[in-house]
């Protein structure tokens, strides 16, 4: 029986460092009145953030397990430092649209997101069912109540209460699979489950298949994908942009890596089984997600389309499994040029909803002649997730490709093809009312904040660098043992 | 500098786009030099590439490698070189570019815009014909979109939304077939080559479909099914019927100098990469598939022709006569003899000549009389003698005028039909004949459209009207001069062009 005294607990550096310091700035928050603005503390959010992503980087190079529940190793190091990165630029974002929406209170809004963070974290690197799902509550409560952070807004509450009533029942649906699994091996460490599972196939190969399927639902939901999509648009729309950018990148790639983590160590010897099925939803996601977005006129909505038409893209590694290692370099390759790209849009989104009060698609009209850098930027990000060489989503979408061909899954690559240039049509969409349109009359220049500018420098300059020389991360990727 | 000449070439006008992006927008005539500077440079060194180009070697020259991405089994390298089949399109390219440039100064609006977009077209088009490796031929294919997407959207006329949306949805979905085809090309090679890493390079690909370790993999239907594909893939950019209907939108709505490029030189990229990866990989499919190839030519001649012939506005005209025209080459392609491959070699360069000046005519009528509707022109011989004339010599060389290129191509590709094996193209005379009476139409359409314009009584508006600028006559006379050039004297091309269509046809082994 593993004690609390002979565990290796240095291997969960980070979490309690970020911890701390969530909790600290949650204290200074306190200290200092609940009111007003605090942009030190989402300074030293972002500093906290940093620094456990160093100590990501240092504690968890070498794997190592604490128990059978939480585990250390290339897989949890890659998503960790994903997520990290990737909520790092979440609150830089939000410090330009707190400033501007002071119904909000920042302290909460901050330390909300850290511990979110640490869920997220959480997540990635546990091998048991009850920790996934701690992990996993605390960054859905803590979600919950950041889509509800506009108080005085009626849609912001209304995404509130959809999103904690749905996701409720998702995470019912997650526990009612797992509790299948525990019944059938006696344990909740998915390791085990996973050597023990082929035996049990055997003779149960429907309540383990059934267990798999409740778990998929609730997994679908939180990665939105189709049909259990339904909350994005509306949480997306309603929440705060900062959060919405949160939800579609580091909460969705969070729950990815909760997805990959169960079915490549839990479920991989019923991989026959499972696979069509995770292709059949890859494929009705993308096609699904990129159809709709083509109607959408609110610039949140359309990006809720767009990330669940991406997550379907982010599936087909997954579906066409041929080895996990690759599987994995396609899928933390995809994901890395998806924070990048993604944030990158939903800063210059943020700054330009925020400057024009209207989420309308029309907000970004005559953009190029208000601010081309901006404006240019923007296109980049956009020729990204459209998939366009020069960019990294071209390559990630290229290696997706080439991983479905391998998988000898033919059908789903031409989908995502044939889906990919539909969406063409929508975000060339924005490029236009960028570029082609002249702006309104008495829309003036437009100035950036130097925090968006920065952040959106760094994301193009990732996304340009990663779509030229990929080899910079792959090599290093392609040499990984991921899990363990 | 001599080994890296290409690669020079290549990305000497994205340097150019990089420095103008430096330059502030209203210096309007400073960005216009650096563009044409760029264009001119890249011009002499695409004539010095022209005049170091070993006319008696067979293979590749200037030839480049350079590792760039490893993924798993995959290997990507940088890797360009030419051959007689890119040499004199390359050419093309840089004269047809630069051309334009000069076409396009009357262009006030947004002009640093315009000129980054052309120079990084530029680059993707030079890539396109130097790029031996699929994934980069594939990158600099798809970074001409980006640009024209654009410029036809940017500066275009009446319809440019819909048009540059057309444009991109169509060869996206162009693309988005040729991707899919190029990487299953490479998975099956990889499979039949018993290796365990495999380049992207089409000629390695080639010589592994042509003697692979494991034939068994490559089935005959496999291989059926990716040639039709790369087929499908090209036929949207050549284009051939029924994947044309994105050029007429483009082509009108686009700004002159935009139509010169997108005939002139966009379209040669779907008859280039026909032959470099369809013909190159799959020889013994092409030939398969000769009659099918021949039909489609026939059908894009006649049915382009019949089009052009009911247009009411001189540049829809021009758009569907360069339908009909990509037809000879098709046809050229079929017969697979010496004569008709380089006739349909000679056919892309010189229909690049001709329709770029073409185009280049009616934006100069449009700019004077602010009309296209040919019912509305007339008697333009009389006002702009000397635009009227170069529009009758281009018109010439369009329908065939010997002495000039479009006579040439046209020749070749009718002896290569006529010549054609029975076994590999069936009735082949037959379509030698339909073929002849598809140029008759040619002649019919483009000398009614010149009589009803550049003839008749003059209308009273139209007097007075400038003739063509100093600036005017380097586009007309530079593009005239190619096509008289090659008419009078074919051996310029075919000298360069001949090694390289015997080394295609020796390995169809016809």
């Amino acid at each position: 029986m593993l004690s609390a005294f002979d565990a290796n607990w240095s291997l969960m550096t980070p979490e309690i460092v970020l911890l701390v310091l969530a909790l600290l700035i949650f204290t200074i928050d306190f200290m200092t009145g609940i009111k007003g603005s605090k942009p030190f503390l989402g300074r030293l959010s972002v500093v906290s953030l940093l620094i456990t992503a160093v100590l990501v980087v240092f504690t968890n190079n070498s794997s190592g397990f604490i128990g059978e529940i939480f585990v250390v190793d290339k897989f949890a190091m890659i998503f960790k430092l994903i997520i990290l990165v990737g909520v790092a630029l979440v609150i830089t974002i939000s410090m330009h649209y707190l400033e501007k929406n002071p119904d909000v209170y920042q302290g909460e809004f901050y330390s909300l997101i850290l511990f979110a963070t640490l869920g997220a974290m959480i997540m990635v690197s546990s091998v048991d069912l009850i920790t996934l799902f701690v992990g996993l509550e605390l960054l859905s409560i803590s979600s919950y109540c950041l889509a509800g952070f506009k108080r005085k807004s009626k849609k912001s509450s209304e995404a509130a209460i959809k999103y904690v009533v749905l996701g409720g029942v998702a995470s019912a649906f997650i526990l009612y699979g797992m509790s299948f699994l525990y019944g059938l091996t006696g344990t909740t460490g998915i390791i085990t489950i996973g050597r023990e599972l082929p035996q049990l196939y055997v003779d149960y190969p429907y309540i383990i298949m059934m267990s798999l399927l409740f778990m998929l639902v609730g997994f679908g939901f939180k990665i939105s994908i189709v049909p259990f999509h339904m909350w994005a648009p509306d949480v997306y729309e309603g929440a705060p942009t900062p959060v919405t950018a949160f939800l579609s990148v580091v909460s969705k790639l969070a729950a990815f890596g909760l997805v990959l983590r169960v079915f490549i160590v839990a479920f991989h010897s019923t991989f026959n089984e499972w696979a069509f099925i995770l292709a059949a939803f890859a494929a009705v996601t993308m096609i699904v997600g990129n159809f709709i977005a083509l109607t959408q006129k609110n610039v949140k909505r359309l990006m809720a389309y767009s990330g669940i038409a991406q997550a379907g893209y982010l599936l087909v590694p997954l579906a066409a499994t041929v080895h996990e290692n690759a599987t994995m370099s396609i899928i933390a390759f995809y994901g890395v040029a998806y924070v990048f790209m993604t944030l990158g849009a939903f800063a210059i989104i943020t700054w330009v909803t925020e400057s024009s009060g209207k989420e309308d698609l029309t907000s970004f009209k005559g953009l190029f002649y208000r601010n081309p850098y901006m404006a240019i930027v923007m296109a980049v990000f956009l020729l990204g997730l459209a998939g366009l060489p020069g960019t990294a989503g071209f390559v990630g979408k290229a290696y997706i490709f080439i991983g479905a061909i391998v998988g000898e899954m033919l059908w789903l690559a031409i989908i995502m093809f044939a889906t990919s240039i539909v969406s063409f049509y929508y975000y060339f969409g924005i490029i236009r009312q960028m570029f082609m349109s002249e702006p309104n009359p008495n829309d003036g220049e437009l100035k950036a904040p130097l925090g968006i500018t920065t952040i959106v420098t760094v994301a193009v300059a990732a996304t340009v660098i990663l779509g030229v020389i990929p080899g910079i991360i792959t090599s290093y990727f392609n040499s990984f043992n991921w899990f363990f | 500098m001599m080994s890296n000449i290409l690669s020079v070439l290549v990305f000497l006008p994205l340097a150019g786009a990089l420095l103008i992006l430096t330059i502030p927008k209203e210096h309007k005539n400073v960005i216009r030099s650096i563009a044409t500077a760029t264009a001119i440079v890249a011009l002499l060194i695409s004539l010095v590439i022209w005049g170091m180009f070993d006319r008696g070697a067979s293979g590749l020259q200037f030839a480049q490698t350079v590792p760039w991405i490893e993924l798993f089994f995959l290997q990507i390298n940088y890797e360009i070189g030419i051959d007689g089949l890119s040499m004199p399109l390359l050419v093309l390219t840089t004269v047809v570019t630069t051309l334009a440039i000069f076409a396009s100064f009357t262009i006030q609006t947004r002009v640093k815009e315009f000129y980054v977009w052309t120079m990084v077209l530029l680059t993707g088009m030079l890539g396109v014909f130097v790029a031996l490796d699929m994934f980069l031929f594939f990158l600099f294919f798809e970074l001409t979109l980006i640009p024209m997407f654009f410029i036809i959207g940017i500066w275009g006329g009446k319809e440019k939304i819909y048009a540059s949306f057309k444009f991109l949805i169509y060869t996206g979905l162009g693309s988005a077939v040729m991707f899919l085809t190029f990487i299953t090309i490479f998975y099956q090679g990889f499979l039949a080559s018993g290796q365990t890493q495999l380049t992207f390079s089409i000629i390695e690909l080639a010589q592994i479909f042509a003697n692979p370790a494991n034939p068994e993999i490559l089935t005959s239907g496999l291989r059926a099914g990716l040639f039709l594909a790369l087929f499908i893939a090209f036929a949207v950019k050549l284009p051939i019927f029924p994947f044309h209907t994105w050029l007429p939108n483009a082509h009108v709505e686009a700004p002159t100098a935009a139509s010169m490029i997108l005939a002139g030189v966009l379209l040669k990229m779907g008859g280039y990469g026909l032959i470099r990866v369809g013909i190159g990989i799959f020889p013994d499919q092409a030939q398969r598939f000769a009659l099918l190839i021949a039909i489609l030519g026939l059908v894009n001649i006649i049915y382009g022709a019949l089009l052009a012939l009911v247009q009411t506005d001189l540049k829809r005209l021009v758009a569907y006569s360069s339908i009909s025209h990509m037809g000879i080459v098709l046809i050229g392609i079929a017969s697979f003899t010496a004569s008709g491959m380089q006739g349909a070699i000679f056919q892309l360069v010189s229909h690049g000549f001709i329709s770029a000046l073409l185009f280049f005519m009616v934006g100069a009528i449009y700019e004077r009389t602010k009309t296209r509707t040919i019912s509305e022109l007339g008697g333009l011989s009389k006002t702009v003698p000397i635009l009227a004339g170069f529009t009758i010599a281009a018109a010439m060389a369009s329908v065939g005028l010997p002495g000039l290129s479009g006579f040439v191509s046209e020749l070749l590709a009718f002896i290569g039909v006529f010549g054609a094996s029975a076994e590999i193209l069936p009735a082949a005379k037959t379509i030698g004949v339909i073929a002849g009476l598809g140029i008759i139409l040619t002649a019919a359409y483009l000398l009614w459209a010149l009589q009803r314009t550049t003839f008749g009584p003059m209308d009273e508006k139209y007097s007075g009207l400038p003739d063509a600028r100093p600036m005017e006559y380097i586009p007309m006379i530079g593009l005239l001069g190619f096509s008289i050039l090659i008419g009078v004297y074919p051996n310029i091309l075919s000298d360069v062009i001949n090694i390289t269509v015997i080394d295609i046809l020796s390995k169809i082994g016809g």
